[in-house]
């Protein structure tokens, strides 16, 4: 919650601007389990270090809590539990990446928070088809900078697909 | 008609219905307070509390028929004059007050009532008219002389209400023949109105007058102008300012002047008048202390006003002209005819033709000039302090509240974050003078925030009033006489509270008279007093409200309520485990209903339910009282506000939580002698003479404890609505605090449910606490 803990995207960052066309083609990219992941800047509000976070009962695993940002009430979601990979132990490279979809902000932990990397449609693939996993249905696509591939989320498939996991879940015990 | 609506005529019809319903809501328990004076001998004189009440019903329906003649409502004017003549004749004791007329009387409220409906959404009131036509019938019918007991002497014969729903047969100022009581009738709360609508139009005025001086061709400005200055003098002349009267009527007919076309003059008359804007102030402030706001000058300042006047429409004014001929006659320095003649060859200023003529000496005209001074600039010689009427009330927007009260909430939270910052904790020095500051404000941040919540308080007397027109009707529809007692009238509630429990007290009410109090001749027959009693009550407790409803019928039957309960499943065995208030609490079950058969009052068992839901919605407590053939009392104990609750912070293991102090009954230390396992393994505590289950938070929520051992920790005995007690075990009590809840953000909401919790709050330390939710832990208690 310190002023330096958090890297605020506002009016005085070069990155941010209210003319849409700026932030096109514009991705955060952090660091999950040694791969490279891309959200659309326009999502993403600010970005915060981790803070101990309130665990909610009931909730799916991958939903840690709710945490306390200037007295608004949001909660956290893990995107290693999301994606079912190993849980890791946070560290101070641990960020929530806030994110706000039709004014609900939620957070999003990740292992670290890497740049803002502009990555222009032409070099974006869509995802593999075949995909192994579940976590395949939260991918807009391929993001190719140079020879490191970034693979870019879709933030509203990343919170609200849960049902659709519920489902497949419930079908395949 | 209105042809087409702008905003600004929109926000007038708005205004009007917000009015006419508060008048409404003010008008009926009155109209109901004589129904108890229609059995008076026929032959004396009405009470003076009776002409008092009659001449503030009449006051009221006057006011509405003014406003919704103003608006072009003609069907709503009809119905609101029939009713003001019918009242007329009742005070002057033309005719008999009988229940027939209490009757007509709420018809027309209802009648207007639903006018008001229609016309906020249509913004007009030509579908009532068949309506209003069948009302004004009926009290024709009533008021005319063969059907109503007339007095002996056959005084005046009632005045002919026609059935065509035309205003022209309406009398347009029915004033005139009230005149000489109407100064008994300005009571001080009239006047504060009038005082305060005075200021608000004052202020219009005003800017539209700026505009007009500005754009002499805007005849939006002149028409409402026009209007403002209409309804101004409509009010001081009714209130029986007769000075403020004149001055608004000339105001009115230089702009009729300007609005026909008949003067040009528009910047010159914005101007005189905004100059007199003072004026008209000063004498809202004599009227403020208590005086009949006199105006010092009035008929220079008529004059001058009529001066702007074109000529063929000035009013010959006797002994006021500003004109300088006119005062130096008046002044008998010369003669009429001598001006005249100086008129003829008017080439320079006339007094100075007058002077070089010889008729008047130069010091006289010197002085006479320095009249004509003083006249044609009334408002310099106006140097009463300027301070506007004070206004009493405001009226806001209620989001905007609960934004600024959103944000108090924030700033009780920022302030304990600052006060018990942990940095400050590291730091070796004695804090004194920070403390000291850091109390200061913390005392200023609890008054802000008390204020803020008085902010939305609204005294309950309205809804009470209400309850006093359902208990009239109910007891005509169920013949049963009942006397209603309403006290604490004047406590205050939460705006969104009182929204909220007004249908659970229908209801609780409709239960009370149809279920509780028995007809009038059985009671009789049991000794009880003939008629049954309903009192209503509202008072503060410790942060909450109580209201209390209490009957002296029937009571609830034990016995009926189990068997029912049996027979609808609800209750196991033969019941006789139950408490009496468990045993109560069943008549909160949806469909449950002991009445044998179903009435238009009540009976279907729906009511109940719909109690419990709404009062659950405003975390407040349901509690019932009865004793068989006594009465029944149930009391609403409902917190203050719902944003903030009194909480008791508590702690198992590294989790907190909030407890609602509502729900805590009481907590302490078991003795192991006090602990019960059954076989299947759920913990049972002896409290005296109960035997309670043990809920494990930790065991709820997955948490390392402190204690696994019953002994060790704390057991808070918790109450529900279910009215069986848990008790619930934790590491540790830390504290009781105010609590400002908070949702769990709507994703959360979205993912699942989430059990055994209400909401949120942040505590000083930043850290988010959850709200525990004590009727859900008990219902999943009763699931197991």
């Amino acid at each position: 919650m310190t002023e330096n803990s958090k890297i605020r995207l506002d009016e005085d960052d070069d990155l941010y601007d209210d003319d849409e066309d700026t932030q096109k083609d514009k991705y955060l990219t952090f660091r999950l389990a040694g791969e490279d992941y891309g959200i659309d800047i326009a999502f993403v509000t600010e970005i915060i270090g981790i803070q101990k976070i309130t665990e909610v009962p009931d909730m799916p695993e991958f939903i840690r809590g709710v945490i306390n940002l200037r007295g608004k009430v949001i909660p956290v979601m893990d995107v290693r539990l999301r994606f079912k990979l190993a849980p890791r132990d946070y560290d101070e490279r641990t960020c929530i990446v806030v994110v706000d979809i039709e004014d609900n902000a939620v957070g999003l932990v990740v292992d670290e928070v890497s740049e803002v990397a502009d990555i222009p449609e032409s070099q974006v693939e869509s995802p593999p088809q075949s995909g192994r996993g579940k976590s395949s249905r939260y991918l807009k696509g391929m993001g190719k900078i140079d020879e490191e591939v970034k693979i870019l989320l879709n933030v509203d498939k990343l919170l609200y697909e849960e049902e659709m996991e519920a489902i497949l879940e419930a079908t395949n015990n | 008609m209105i042809e087409k609506i702008d905003a600004g005529q929109l926000e007038i019809i708005m205004e009007f219905i917000t009015e006419a319903r508060e008048l409404i809501d003010e008008v009926e328990p009155d109209i109901l307070i004589l129904e108890d004076k229609t059995g008076d001998d026929p032959d004396q004189e009405l009470s003076r509390e009776t002409v008092d009440d009659l001449n503030a019903i009449f006051r009221l329906f006057h006011s509405m028929k003014g406003g919704a003649g103003f608006l072009g409502f003609n069907n709503v004017v009809e119905s609101t004059h029939t009713a003001e003549n019918l009242l007329d004749k009742l005070r002057t004791g033309t005719i008999n007050l009988t229940s027939n007329h209490v009757d007509l009387l709420c018809k027309s409220c209802d009648f207007t009532k639903e006018a008001l409906d229609y016309i906020e959404e249509n913004y007009n009131d030509e579908g009532m008219a068949e309506a209003s036509r069948e009302l004004v019938r009926l009290f024709t019918e009533d008021v005319s002389p063969g059907n109503s007991a007339t007095k002996g002497q056959k005084s005046s014969q009632p005045k002919e209400i026609n059935e065509e729903p035309s205003v022209a047969k309406v009398d347009p100022s029915p004033e005139i023949n009230l005149d000489m009581d109407m100064a008994d009738l300005v009571n001080p709360e009239i006047r504060q109105k009038f005082l305060e609508e005075s200021d608000d139009l004052l202020q219009e005025v005003e800017s539209d007058l700026l505009k007009l001086s500005e754009n002499q061709q805007d005849s939006e400005s002149i028409e409402k102008l026009f209007r403002n200055f209409h309804s101004f003098k409509g009010n001081c002349g009714f209130l029986g300012f007769s000075d403020l009267e004149k001055l608004g009527h000339m105001a009115e007919t230089l702009l009729d002047a300007l609005k026909t076309g008949a003067s040009k003059e528009g910047e010159r008359i914005a101007d005189l008048l905004l100059e007199l804007i003072d004026v008209f102030k000063n004498s809202l402030e004599d009227i403020v202390k208590g005086n009949n706001g006199k105006i010092e000058g009035l008929e220079l300042y008529l004059e001058v006003m009529n001066n702007l006047l074109p000529r063929n429409l000035q009013i010959e004014i006797k002994g006021s002209s500003s004109r300088i001929g006119d005062i130096l006659v008046r002044q008998g320095a010369v003669k009429e005819e001598d001006v005249q003649d100086a008129l003829e060859a008017q080439q320079k200023p006339l007094g100075e033709i007058l002077v070089e003529k010889g008729k008047v000496s130069a010091d006289k005209l010197d002085k006479a000039l320095k009249v004509q001074e003083k006249l044609r600039e009334p408002t310099q010689k106006s140097p009463i302090e300027r301070r506007s009427v004070k206004r009493q009330d405001i009226r806001v927007d209620i989001d905007k509240l609960d934004n600024l009260i959103t944000l108090i909430g924030e700033m009780v939270i920022a302030e304990n974050m600052v006060i018990h910052n942990p940095d400050l904790q590291h730091l070796d020095v004695e804090l004194e003078s920070f403390n000291k500051a850091g109390q200061h404000m913390s005392k200023i941040v609890r008054e802000l925030q008390e204020m803020a919540m008085t902010i939305r308080m609204v005294p309950i007397s309205g809804l009470f009033r209400r309850m006093i027109r359902l208990v009239h009707d109910l007891s005509r529809k169920s013949g049963k006489k009942v006397e209603l007692k309403l006290d604490g009238e004047n406590t205050e509630v939460d705006k969104t509270v009182i929204e909220k429990i007004s249908d659970p007290l229908v209801h609780l009410i409709r239960n009370s008279m149809d279920h509780g109090l028995e007809p009038n001749e059985q009671r009789k027959d049991i000794g009880k007093p003939e008629i049954g009693t309903i009192s209503l009550t509202a008072s503060h407790e410790e942060g909450d409200v109580l209201i209390t409803i209490v009957d002296d019928g029937r009571g609830l039957d034990r016995k009926k309520l189990i068997a029912k309960g049996i027979e609808k499943g609800i209750v196991k065995g033969d019941g006789s485990q139950l408490s009496d208030k468990e045993a109560m609490q069943l008549i909160f079950q949806p469909g449950f209903s002991t009445a044998e058969k179903v009435t238009d009052i009540s009976g279907r068992g729906v009511g109940m339910d719909v109690v419990r839901q709404n009062l659950e919605s405003i975390k407040g407590r349901i509690d019932i009282h009865s004793e068989p053939g006594q009465g029944t009392t149930i009391t609403l104990r409902i917190p203050l506000t719902l944003a903030i609750i009194d909480g008791m912070l508590i702690r198992t293991g590294h989790a907190h939580y909030i407890l609602p102090i509502l729900s805590i009954r009481e907590s302490f230390q078991p003795s192991m002698e006090a602990i019960t396992v059954t076989p299947d393994g759920q913990e049972m505590v002896k409290v005296r003479e109960d035997l309670l289950p043990v809920v494990r938070l930790h065991g709820m929520h997955n948490i390392v404890p402190d204690y696994e051992d019953l002994s060790k920790g704390i057991l808070i005995v918790l109450e529900g609505r279910i009215g069986s007690n848990i008790c619930l075990f934790v590491d540790e009590l830390m504290g009781q605090q105010q609590t400002v809840i908070k949702g769990l953000s709507e994703y959360i909401n979205h993912t699942g449910e989430v059990s055994g919790v209400s909401g949120c709050t942040i505590l000083g330390n930043g850290e988010v606490c959850l709200i525990l939710d004590v009727n859900s832990i008990e219902e999943s208690v009763a699931k197991e």
